[in-house]
């Protein structure tokens, strides 16, 4: 999941919990909001009460003073003690409202003297009998005139709890909208999200896939590209060395054909003319040169290389054997090193050490004293292996064109060669997975260093030692 | 009657051909060399087929020189019908060549050469080569007794 993806689901996330949140606290608030309706509801039906129990109270005394019964008596009491009861509630329940409660208090005189009142006619029945009880109802009170205040009084404040029940009804609606509104833009707003989360895992899927495609084409090519590349390699090499093997014939015929005019003509010939054949005859021995390192860098483009584990030390004895004619009557110095053992083509890396070591041989013909080195340095974990000599050295300028097929960086007429001999080291190298580069100063000598790309040549050890370790064995 | 041919010379340069014979014939090698110019003839030859039909069969020349790359039928195949047919399979076989492919090495050893040369560029290493060739097999070598038929050990005589 890419990092845009991350921050669009914890986005939805959050908007989802915020919602919840929101939800929550609304709803809280609006169940206060419908508390307060109950509320004022409870004391419209509190006041309501008042007025019935005082004329439940007052139909008891009336029905007593009337009849003298007890049963009525009862009546008028309950009334009184309901009455009573509902004054005491009333405080209570409008605690929250002054204006109510500044109306409580004036309804709690107009109360109590209505009580007064009936409990006079009560009173005056139990006393003097039903005439006196009769004429206290009808004239000795203000009965009706305290009913009308009480009435009046009740009925203020139930104005004032209707609109207070108004208010409140309006408010709790409001909320509710306002929940509403809010759930359904969050909703939406996490729908919308969740969408375009959905359009953006829907679209990098296709992105994924598409590229997927392109890779696997690209492979396909690549393996199409690398098999067309080995066989025109392989028929470059085939090519390469037909030439080389027909041109072979025709040169040795140019070269036998001036030996036989040599042999049996020369006598017949004047100086010039022996120069001139004798020209030939060398021009066609360098060809030969030429033509047998051209088939011999083909040769080596073929071969398979055959691993075995060998003692590089003993390939470069070998190769300074082989190359003593070269340096017969010279004094070299060689300083040989103890090398590693490693796992290589043997014959090949013997060609290796003596095209290196025939250079270094060559191009310290001029030296007193030659000097040439041969040892192994460490870099970063890999052994690398250098021949070292205090020759004429090159320009590192023109480096590049060192392991080039007929690149030369000295002229024939003063180090003689085919310009074949470091293309095919290359080659070599190369093959063994390895790298191969040279470092030198005109005048002051080259080294040329190389590793082995095969496993064994990856040092185990720690890579304490980072010198070059060049011991002095043997001079010559 | 001509004489006996002590060198058959399998060869389809006429320079290299004319080369090598000159090489032998400065050191007194061969009285009596024939060269071929190709695998065929050299089979004719061989076997006194076609052109070579009226030749005295039991005569088989001391040495053949065998080039690689030949016409029609090439050298390997040549040397492999020399070797199959037990009239040839003692002659001694010599590859001179321009070819040192490890590949032609080893099948014309397994195909049980008697040896292998690469001709050297340079006249005097030519020379000198073709002179070793030819004082070793015309001189040194012995042969077995002609008209002895020589069984391969694998065919169990």
């Amino acid at each position: 999941m890419t990092l845009s993806s991350k921050a669009i689901a914890l986005c939805a996330l959050i908007i989802v919990i915020c919602i919840g949140a929101l939800s929550f606290w609304s709803e809280s608030r609006n169940e206060d909001d419908r508390q307060w309706v109950t509320h004022t509801l409870l004391v419209v039906e509190k006041l309501q009460a008042v007025r019935i129990d005082i004329t439940q109270a007052e139909t008891g005394q009336r029905g007593y003073i009337l009849t003298g019964k007890d049963r009525y008596l009862e009546l008028y009491e309950a009334g009184v003690n309901q009455v009573r009861q509902d004054m005491k509630e009333l405080p209570d329940l409008t605690a929250d409202n002054a204006r109510e409660r500044e109306a409580i208090k004036r309804l709690d005189p107009l109360v109590a003297y209505r009580l007064a009142e009936l409990a006079e006619g009560i009173e005056v029945r139990q006393r003097s009998g039903l005439l006196a009880g009769a004429e206290a109802v009808t004239h000795g009170n203000n009965g009706e005139k305290w009913m009308g205040q009480i009435a009046a009084q009740i009925g203020e404040m139930r104005q004032t709890e209707a609109n207070l029940l108004n208010i409140r009804l309006g408010k709790a609606a409001a909320s509710t909208r306002k929940m509403k509104i809010v759930i359904a833009c969050g909703n939406s707003l996490a729908i919308l999200i969740l969408l375009v989360k959905g359009f953006v895992i829907h679209w990098e899927t296709c992105q994924r896939n598409l590229a997927e495609q392109n890779l696997q084409r690209a492979n396909e090519k690549l393996k199409r590209r690398t098999a067309e590349l080995s066989e025109t390699n392989i028929e470059l090499e085939s090519f390469a060395y037909s030439v080389a093997h027909d041109l072979r014939a025709p040169l040795r015929h140019i070269a036998g054909y001036s030996g036989v005019l040599t042999q049996d003509y020369g006598p017949r010939l004047d100086a010039e003319g022996l120069r001139c054949l004798g020209k030939i005859a060398d021009c066609a021995r360098q060809m030969g040169h030429l033509v047998d390192d051209l088939l011999g860098l083909s040769q080596i483009g073929r071969q398979k290389l055959s691993f075995r584990q060998t003692a590089l030390g003993s390939l470069v004895a070998q190769a300074i054997e082989d190359l003593a004619p070269e340096f017969a009557g010279r004094h070299v110095e060689w300083q040989i090193a103890e090398l590693f053992n490693a796992e290589c083509d043997p014959g090949l890396m013997k060609q290796v050490f003596t095209n290196l070591l025939s250079n270094a041989v060559k191009y310290t013909r001029r030296r007193k004293r030659a000097v040439i080195q041969v040892g192994q340095t460490r870099q970063n974990e890999e052994r690398v292996v250098f021949v070292r000599d205090n020759g004429v050295g090159f320009d590192m300028q023109h480096a590049k064109k060192l392991f080039g097929v007929f690149q030369r960086l000295h002229k024939a007429r003063d180090f003689e060669g085919t310009g074949v001999g470091l293309a095919i080291v290359q080659r070599i190298i190369r093959k063994h997975g390895g790298r191969i580069w040279a470092n030198a100063e005109l005048g002051q000598g080259a080294t040329f260093y190389f590793t082995l790309g095969t496993r064994e040549n990856k040092t185990r050890e720690q890579p304490d030692s980072v010198h070059e370790e060049a011991t002095h064995v043997a001079t010559s | 009657m001509s004489q006996q041919v002590e060198i058959l010379l399998i060869e389809d340069s006429p320079e290299d051909a004319e080369l090598t014979i000159r090489a032998l014939r400065r050191n007194k090698l061969a009285n009596e060399i024939q060269v071929v110019e190709d695998g065929a003839e050299a089979l004719d030859f061989l076997f006194c087929r076609g052109s070579f039909k009226d030749r005295t069969p039991s005569e088989y020349p001391k040495l053949v020189l065998l080039d690689l790359k030949l016409p029609k039928v090439s050298g390997m195949e040549v040397l492999r019908a020399i070797r199959d047919d037990e009239r040839t399979r003692a002659i001694p076989v010599v590859v001179l060549t321009s070819s040192k492919e490890e590949r032609d090495l080893m099948e014309g050893y397994k195909l049980g050469v008697n040896a292998y040369a690469q001709k050297p560029v340079d006249f005097e290493q030519f020379a000198e080569t073709v002179r070793q060739i030819g004082m070793f097999w015309m001189l040194i070598n012995k042969l077995p007794p002609p008209g002895e038929a020589v069984a391969t050990r694998a065919q169990g005589a």
